[in-house]
């Protein structure tokens, strides 16, 4: 919730000249480096390949680096402890073609890092699925008007 | 073998037309498919009022939720606007120095700005054809000020292209097409379009080339004081005794081509975007902000609806007062304007139709973020010349804003530093919005000093905004596809009993104030109607 926190200003305003020195230094090339990496190489096509990375560059933004979700008004859901992780295909199939408020990632990722993201997300957080999905399974997934 | 009848769907009709017959044909024949309207708006709500007292009760506080009110309260209707927010606006908002927001995650976001630039998350500038958005503004006395979108001298910037060095707009936009009206006077000349132009007309072809696209006498496009004229110079005419002046040289056709950068070009084509734009003087909030002036009586801040209940007659709302956990009241009334985001509203306990049921669950919410940076002075004014406009790149910032006002002055300035939408199809906003604050900040600069490396020295402090990280929208706007619209949308704009929904979602200007406005009026008038009917 926004709040204009009028002490915080007054404060600010008597340390104007340090703070405008001290806060937020720029990250060092090699940090930069590494932060950049989150990026796909290509902007229509997600470039990494391992479930981690997707997840770090995809699902974080809603489900939060522990999987936990969050609330509020309304809620991005837990991955951690949801029984809704038991089915694979339940998994994938959001990812593929988004479910409610969420996007779809279907045509961003091909068969193999939707398969990877799945085992993923079922394989952390807690979750210990023994299950993975395939590839050749997350195809048969996708919607047949598929065109993208 | 049988022959399938050749029936194209919406998208790849439109493709054929684009295609064939360019993309102003694509647009007209969007707008018959009631893609791309201008904007519907005709005048004020002409609304009768009700027979006998009414109670309305409005759900969200953004420009649709107050707009209603607003025009309902006008024509006698007793209305009540809740918000979830601790303040009114919506999706309309301007971040300022000292603001603190508190993003999804737990991830604190400050704005430590200590000049008086401001911040823009959502909808930051107006085309002209958006005729609700102005007429409020001219009701309500919300001053403007020029937008400016293209700005000749901002940059269009490929990593991958000229050795990363940033090219002009303008240059880009005037070798382009010097270069095309070369390639067509080629052409002309050599009879290969006679089928298509007569002798008449290609003469008036060609002496129109010649002047719009620079060419010489022998249709070449080339370096000439003439070209200096449209193109600008190396060295620029002067006073006195100054050099002799000396024409820009023009980028040449294939490295053109092959850089992208005239694909960048056509971030500036868009009817949306046509010049001149407006934004208010201020803020966006400045235009929320004076629709609160009129309404502020009636909205009751921090409540939380978790169901709307309905019958024949009424609708009764339950709500937590100051927020998630605080004390459960409800609120009843004969109609109910329910403004809150699909994205949200599909994770209530809401009575209504299967199908409208069905079609508040189908829309997904757009990935969109921007990152904001104050620097310590306007070195993109004082150095490279650009006042105002925006600069656009391959880099995954996308695109860099500069401010339209403050033009000239001493002292810290923002930028919009990084912004883009998932409606380009790119996936960049996931990663965004994916990072920390701090992380945002980093990226931004990081991507930020190969278009203009004076950010180093100049950087001060940064401020961002993530729309899947905002517990009240989780995302930024409806994202509709045709499929989807076909479906779903007459279900969802369609009165069901006692409940109508408002909102861009509700709205074929999906994400604009102008779409939010004119779902508010035209829900309003149904009303209206229904009441009197």
């Amino acid at each position: 919730m926004m709040r204009r926190d009028v002490m915080f200003t007054c404060i600010a305003l008597t340390l104007l000249a340090s703070t405008a020195q001290t806060q937020e230094a720029p990250a060092t090339a090699e940090g930069a480096d590494s932060l950049l990496a989150r990026f796909s190489d290509d902007s229509d096509h997600f470039t990494q390949t391992d479930g981690a990375a997707l997840y770090r560059t995809t699902c974080q933004a809603c489900h939060m680096e522990d999987g936990q979700g969050a609330d509020g008004a309304g809620a991005h859901p837990p991955l951690a402890g949801n029984p809704k992780m038991n089915s694979k295909h339940f998994i994938a199939g959001v990812i593929l073609t988004g479910y409610h408020g969420m996007p779809r990632f279907g045509d961003m990722m091909t068969d193999e890092q939707v398969a990877a993201v799945t085992n993923y997300v079922r394989s952390h957080f807690g979750n210990d699925y023994a299950d993975p999905i395939t590839p050749e399974q997350v195809a048969a997934l996708r919607p047949p008007d598929d065109e993208d | 073998m049988a022959m399938t009848p050749f029936n194209p769907s919406r998208r790849q009709l439109l493709a054929m037309i684009g295609q064939v017959a360019g993309t102003a044909a694509m647009y007209q024949a969007m707008t018959s498919l009631g893609l791309a309207q201008e904007s519907g708006y005709t005048g004020p709500p002409d609304l009768q009022g009700p027979r006998q007292g009414r109670r309305v009760l409005i759900l969200g506080a953004g420009i649709a939720g107050m707009a209603a009110a607003y025009e309902m309260r006008r024509a006698g209707y007793e209305v009540k606007i809740l918000e979830y927010q601790n303040r009114q606006g919506g999706r309309c908002l301007t971040i300022r120095g000292g603001d603190r927001y508190t993003e999804m995650g737990g991830h604190e976001i400050s704005c430590d700005f200590q000049g008086d630039g401001y911040f823009n998350p959502g909808p930051w500038r107006l085309p002209v054809h958006h005729r609700a958005v102005f007429a409020y503004c001219r009701r309500l006395g919300v001053p403007m000020q020029p937008f400016i979108n293209k700005n000749n001298k901002a940059y269009l910037h490929s990593a991958h292209a000229f050795g990363g060095q940033p090219q002009r707009i303008g240059h880009v936009e005037k070798d382009m097409r010097g270069h095309v009206s070369e390639l067509l006077a080629k052409s002309l000349r050599q009879g290969e379009l006679d089928e298509a132009v007569s002798p008449e007309d290609r003469e008036k072809l060609l002496e129109g080339l010649k002047e719009w696209g620079v060419l010489d006498r022998n249709y070449r496009f080339s370096v000439s004081d003439d070209l200096g004229d449209v193109r600008g110079w190396d060295t620029r005419p002067g006073g006195g005794l100054m050099p002799e002046k000396s024409p820009s040289q023009p980028i040449d056709l294939s490295p053109l081509l092959q850089s992208g950068l005239w694909d960048q070009l056509f971030n500036f084509n868009g009817y949306q975007f046509e010049p001149p734009m407006f934004e208010p003087v201020g803020g966006m909030d400045r235009i929320t902000d004076a629709f609160a002036r009129e309404v502020a009586d009636v909205i009751q801040l921090n409540a939380r609806v978790t169901r709307i209940a309905q019958n024949d007659n009424s609708v009764t709302v339950t709500y937590e007062d100051g927020g998630q956990g605080g004390t459960v009241r409800q609120e009843s009334a004969d109609w109910c304007i329910c403004t809150i985001p699909l994205s949200v509203l599909v994770q209530l306990d809401v009575d209504c139709s299967d199908a409208m049921r069905k079609a508040i669950a189908a829309v997904p919410y757009a990935s969109a973020f921007k990152v904001a940076l104050e620097f310590r002075r306007r070195f993109w004014e004082q150095d490279d010349w650009i006042m105002g406009g925006i600069s656009y790149t391959d880099l995954p910032l996308v695109q860099i804003a500069y401010p339209n006002y403050g033009f000239l002055s001493d002292g810290p300035a923002v930028l919009q530093a990084a912004y883009d939408t998932a409606t380009a199809g790119r996936n960049f906003t996931y990663s965004w919005s994916s990072m920390t604050p701090q992380e945002r900040i980093d990226a931004a600069l990081a991507l930020g000093r190969q278009i203009h490396p004076q950010y180093d020295a100049e950087f001060m402090s940064g401020t961002s905004w993530v729309w899947h990280r905002v517990d009240w929208s989780l995302g930024c706007y409806g994202q509709w596809t045709e499929d989807l619209r076909d479906e779903h949308y007459q279900t969802l704009c369609e009165i069901d009993n006692r409940l109508v929904l408002a909102g861009e979602h509700c709205s074929h200007i999906p994400a604009w104030l102008e779409g939010s406005l004119l779902s508010a009026l035209d829900a309003i008038r149904r009303l209206d109607q229904r009441e009197n009917a």
